[in-house]
Formats: structure tokens, sequence, C-alpha cells
């Protein structure tokens, strides 16, 4: 049989000076077993005494000699067959080749044959690393262009470790990698799950600004409430007219909630923060506006919790202190719409048939057409506008 | 900087608590006067008085019970339990009063106790005082157990778990009284529910709290000499545990051990590991776990010793299991 053609002979070996034959008193592993080199095999008895015989390479044990037998010096009492044997065979020890699960899972998605793969790890599993050195080139070549060989699975990135001048040659020139932080992650995942699933429309409108930049100047000596306070208490208003924008489409139902809290975009640190502030429909423009300081510091200072991060029904996002006119912000799974605020400009606008200097403010409103329709939308930010343009609306 | 040594980290956050909000008060057996077992507490019944710094009976029942009382009343409690081994005669009150009150009451008043306590061995305590009774509370819900390993975070953590609104449980490792570190930086937080990575590494993650984190990080320097880079997660807190921090270095070095201290049946190493095949089976190349027997903790010194998996364990452990020679 081809098994055993490829075996080696283990012989009756010289236990002692003047032995020339010794007896199989017991063998310590089972006829077809797999053995390491160094594990004890079999007890043989010689003139002087009954001494043990380790293995002295790994393979499949072949008993030729049985217990009781005498045999000379030099002869063969059995055979190392080597492990996994050429018809395929696996080791006694079962059908399945040892393979850690994520050497099984590198191996599903590269296409790589677990049982050409040598195993590195305890008793001879295939680890990751095993796997993922079948599927490298075997010698990076410094003077190779950078096409992967035509064999098997995707040119690994280790192409790129060969040689310093190929790297300094390539087109983009050396990449410097930043591994993302915990949010960072997250951002991306949540604003990549926004796109690929929510049915996004925009809907934009210029607001007249003039009446609520005379009102901040009525406040006296009290704390001023910022544009942005403004833009999320008429949110709040607004919201409480048009409940379906303070929903969530889920599952073919509207979810609707009681409670209308507006969340509002903070960049801190190289991260997007929303804090929310509950209740925006109730609480005065001042309580908005003092909620909004504190949240904003606690997000720069890293100490905002998660519940002043969730609970939000809706997110208003402003880029206009930092002099864009308008955007698109992505909307906030599970929110139904997300307003984008820009910047307070002088504009030539036409009032009363005539050319005149106004103060406006763009509104861009996202949202998720599986909920919100575009009347409805219109309607939203046609309320917020006009909360904008008779201001003191804000104060009641 | 000077270093800050862990008692005094305690001792520092207890004060500040105390000054900032009369609302908290500290209570437990031999604490005020005494300044507690382990010279933890010294000075602060003499800074704040009698009515928010006192010693009690010795009743671990009764003055838990006192704290979850007083807490729904509107104080914020700090018990201390003398030994955690004691926990078990307080447990009624932990885990049926203060744990589920939120949820009972219908959100009426929340419990915001803390519950400090020294556990661990290797202190020649013998076996019913040298105890770590993590996973005696571990599946209560409503309960957090919060467990520091360096100075810098038991004063922070403690601060943060007296200003928390629910039921704490303040681990504190009497074997790492004395040691020092770093106190923490200005405006440095430590989050309930954080975990940190204590030492980079790319072959294996070694996931361990209190005392084996020290533990693991001297395991980790030989291992290092061996060609084994281990990655050391602090876990920091017990209940909730940091799953996220976990399974992303789960997922990058596809090896993960656990050591606790504690007997190995119904450890919280068997937790970790269990939540880590269900969700990143497909991301491991080895998964287990370093505790100790299931055998009571020997009163005999040697015997004492060999009963915890120290650094020359850890050390072992990897090297068999990851086939380097």
């Amino acid at each position: 049989m081809s098994l055993l053609a490829s075996a080696t002979d283990v012989l009756m070996p010289r236990l002692s000076d003047s032995m020339e034959e010794g007896t199989i008193v017991r063998w310590l592993v089972d006829d077809g077993a797999t053995v390491v080199a160094g594990q004890e095999i079999v007890e043989i008895e010689t003139d002087k005494a009954t001494m043990v015989h380790e293995a002295e390479a790994a393979g499949v044990l072949v008993v030729v000699a049985q217990e009781g037998d005498t045999v000379a010096l030099g002869e063969p009492i059995a055979r190392l067959a080597p492990i996994g044997g050429s018809n395929g065979a696996a080791p006694a020890s079962g059908a399945r080749t040892p393979a850690s699960p994520v050497a099984r899972r590198i191996a599903r998605e590269r296409g790589v044959d677990l049982a050409a793969v040598t195993g590195s790890g305890r008793g001879g599993r295939i680890t990751r690393a095993d796997v993922e050195a079948a599927v490298a080139p075997p010698a990076p070549e410094p003077v190779a262009p950078p096409a992967p060989p035509a064999a098997s699975a995707a040119a690994p990135p280790a192409a790129a470790t060969a040689a310093p001048s190929q790297a300094a040659r390539a087109p983009k020139g050396a990449t410097e990698l930043f591994e993302l932080s915990r949010m960072q992650k997250t951002i991306a995942r949540r604003m990549a799950e926004a796109k690929a699933t929510v049915p996004e429309f925009t809907l934009s409108r210029t607001v007249a600004m003039d009446a609520a930049v005379t009102l901040r100047t009525m406040v006296g000596d009290a704390p001023l409430p910022s544009y942005n306070d403004m833009v999320v208490r008429a949110c709040g208003l607004a919201l409480r007219a048009v409940p379906r924008a303070n929903g969530t489409y889920r599952d073919e139902r509207f979810e609707l909630h009681e409670r209308v809290n507006v969340g509002i975009a903070v960049a801190a640190d190289d991260a997007l923060l929303v804090p929310t502030i509950f209740d925006a429909d109730i609480r005065s423009l001042g309580s908005i506006a003092r909620t909004a300081r504190r949240l904003a510091a606690r997000c720069r200072d890293g100490v905002v919790t998660a519940a002043e991060l969730a609970g939000g029904t809706f997110a208003v996002s402003n880029l206009g202190m930092l002099g864009v006119d308008r955007f698109t912000a992505v909307i906030n799974p599970p929110h139904a719409a997300i307003l984008a605020v820009g910047a307070l400009r002088s504009q030539a606008v036409v009032r009363d048939g005539e050319l005149a200097v106004g103060q406006t403010m763009e509104l861009t409103l996202t949202c998720d057409h599986r909920i919100l329709y575009g009347a409805q939308a219109a309607e939203l930010l046609g309320l917020i506008a006009g909360h904008l343009e008779s201001p003191a609306s804000l104060l009641l | 900087m000077p270093d800050l040594e862990f008692r005094t980290a305690i001792h520092d956050a207890l004060e500040a608590e105390l000054a900032a909000d009369e609302d908290v008060v500290f209570f437990g057996e031999d604490v005020a006067l005494p300044g507690g077992v382990f010279a933890v507490t010294p000075g602060l019944a003499e800074r704040f008085g009698a009515e928010r710094v006192f010693d009690t009976p010795i009743s671990e029942l009764a003055l838990s019970g006192a704290a979850f009382g007083s807490a729904v009343c509107g104080l914020r409690p700090v018990v201390e339990i003398m030994f955690g081994d004691f926990l078990a005669l307080a447990m009624d009150s932990l885990v049926n009063q203060s744990a589920k009150y939120w949820f009972l009451s219908n959100e009426q008043a929340s419990v915001p106790l803390v519950i400090r306590s020294a556990v661990g061995g290797r202190g020649r305590f013998g076996a019913i005082h040298s105890q770590m009774p993590i996973t005696w509370f571990l599946n209560v819900p409503g309960l957090k157990i919060v467990c520091p390993a360096t100075p810098a975070d038991a004063k922070l953590l403690l601060r943060a778990a007296i200003r928390d609104d629910n039921p704490v449980l303040f681990l504190e490792h009497k074997r790492l009284y004395s040691i020092k570190g770093p106190a923490p930086a200005a405006g440095e937080q430590a989050r309930i529910g954080e975990a940190r990575v204590v030492r980079a590494g790319s072959d294996l993650t070694i996931v361990t709290a209190m005392r084996g984190v020290h533990d693991a990080l001297d395991a980790a320097e030989t291992l290092a000499g061996s060609g084994v880079d281990a990655e050391v997660i602090d876990l920091r807190t017990l209940r909730p545990w940091d799953r996220a921090t976990v399974l992303e270095s789960v997922r990058r070095t596809n090896r993960v051990l656990v050591v606790e201290e504690g007997p190995e049946t119904g450890g919280w190493a068997g937790e970790i590991l269990a939540a880590i095949a269900h969700e990143a089976l497909d991301d491991l190349d080895d998964a287990w776990r370093l505790t100790t027997p299931d055998v009571p903790i020997p009163y005999s010194p040697p015997l004492e010793d060999a009963h915890y998996p120290g650094p020359e364990q850890i050390v072992a452990s990897v090297l068999e299991r990851l086939a380097v020679a």
C-alpha cells in the first residue's frame, strides 16, 4: 500500500552494550495512533532489564512486532507513516483538519484549502497566521512591479513592504495610517447606514432674520441666546404642529414621540457629538440657551454622558459660524429629519417691490421620505421660518 | 507630580465628595474614629463631624439597610463593609432592596449609594477574609461593580461612583492599598463601565482586573522576551463590563486569555469568554482563562501563594498554549 511505501522503519534499538535481541513486552500506544517525537511507544525486555523506547520522529505508528515477540537487534519492530497519509485520509483522530475558527474563516474568504496548510498551533492546529502565510507570496522581490502573482487570492498589502524605495516612488507617496477611535468608527458606520437605508429628500428656505436680529438687542443685561438657540426653540414649536416630523419610521409603522427633544450637533476634538435638548417645545428660549452652552462645554471637556447624548427626536446642525451659507446634513437614524443652518448674511432682498438690505439665513431640511412627505416637510420648514421671522413667538 | 498611594486616593476621593455635597455621608464598622482597619479613612470624622461620618454596630445587614433607607430618603450614603466576605450578610438589602428599588417603585426614587469593601487574597487573612465576591453580584440587574487597579483610577472612579445615582459596589483589593502610582492628571475623567488598554500588543489579549492587571503587565514584559506581544486590558468595571473595548482588541489579536482571581466555576472569566465566543467566534484563534482553583483559599503561606495565578503562571500558560518553545 502506498501508505507503507513512504513510512520509515522503527528498528530494535541497542539498549545495552551486550544486547543482541529484545522482547516486546508492551506497546504503550495503539496501532495506528499518531505519535510525536520523544513520545514513549514501547517497553522492551533486554538481557539486563526492561526499558522504554521513544519514537525518534512524529508519525502514525504501524506495529510490526507483537507483544511477546523476540526480535534481533536492528530488525524492524514497527513503522512510522507520515501524518495525513498519501491517500488523503485524516489521522485516526477524525475527519476534520484541526483549525481555529478565525483560520477557517480566512481560508473560506481567501479560497485556501486547509488540507494544504501546515498547522503551527498546539497539536498541529492551523492558526490564522498559518493560513495567511499560505496566501501571501513566498518572498518579496525588491524590484518587482506592484502587480500581484497570477495564482490564488487577492494581492495582500504585504507586497508594498518590499523595499523603501518602492514606497517612495508610489503615486501618493508614503501613506500614514491612523486607527479610528471608537467614536469615529461609530460615526462612519452610522453615516453610511443613514445614507444606505434612508430615502432622503431635502428642502431649503431662506429666512428673513431682521426681526430676530432686532430681538436680540432687546434682552438688556440678560445672557444673549444665539441664533442657533432660537432655531432650536423654533423647531421645538414647529415639531409640535407636525407630529410626523417628530417621529420614526420603523418596520412599516410610524412611531410618534410625545416629547420634542432636539439634538444639537457639537464639534469636539475631531469628533461629532449630538447632545439632546429635551422638551424644546416647552422650555423657554433662555433655558434652551443655558442648556446648549452647558452641553457644548461638557462635550468639549469630554464629560458628556450617554444619557445626555440619547433621546433625541430631531436634530439641528449649524455651520454658520464657519462661514458656510448652506449645506445638507445627514439624517441621524432613527430621526425623521435634520435641519442644517447656514450663516447669517446681509443680502440684497426685495421688499415691497424695492431693493433693500436684509439679514438672511438659509435653512435646509433633510427628511426621511418614508415618514415625511413633501407637503408636511414644507409645512414644517414654513413653521420654523415663521417663528424665526416673528421671533416674539419664541418667547411665549 | 508626586506619586499617589492607593489608600490615600480612596481617602481623598471620599473627602472631596463629603466636602462637595452635604448629602454625602459615610459610615461602617471602625471607619470613623479608628480611621478604618486598613488605615484608609482617618481624619474624616474629625473634619466632617459625627452627623456625617460615624461608626456602626457590628451588623452588615443593619448598616446596609440604613444605607438603603437613607438613600431613598435623599442622602448619598457611602458605607464600608470591612471585608468583602461579609457582603454575604448584606445581600438581601443590597440585592433585593437597593438594586431593585428604582424598578419596583416605578422610578419614584433612585438609590444613590456606594458600598466600599476590601477584597482579595495573598494577605494571610484566610479563607473567609480573602475572597473576591464579584461573581456573587455579577448577575444582579440594577447594580454596578467597580474594581480599580491603580491609585488614579481608584480616586476618579470612587468620585464617579458617589456621584452615580445608582447603587455601586466599589471593591478595593487589600493588597493594592500600599501601591503607589501617578495621581490623576488635571481634568482627567474615568467613567464607570469603561475599560482601558494598559499595554498595547498584537499577539494576544489578556483581560483582567485589580491585582491581575499588575501580574499581567509583569507577565507581558517576560513574554516580550519570548517574542509574544501581549495586549493587556484593565476592565476597571466588572458590571457593566466594556464589551466594545474587549471585542475590538480580540478581533485584532485573535487570542484572549482572561485572568481572574476567583474560583473557576461560575467566575466572571467565563462570562467574558462566553460573550466573546458568542459575538466573535470567527475572529478567534484561541480563548481560555486562568483562575484560582475550586477550593477555599488556604491559610498556610506557601499554599496561599500557590493558589493564585501570578506572573510566572501567566507566562507559562501563554507559552504552552501558543506552542512557543
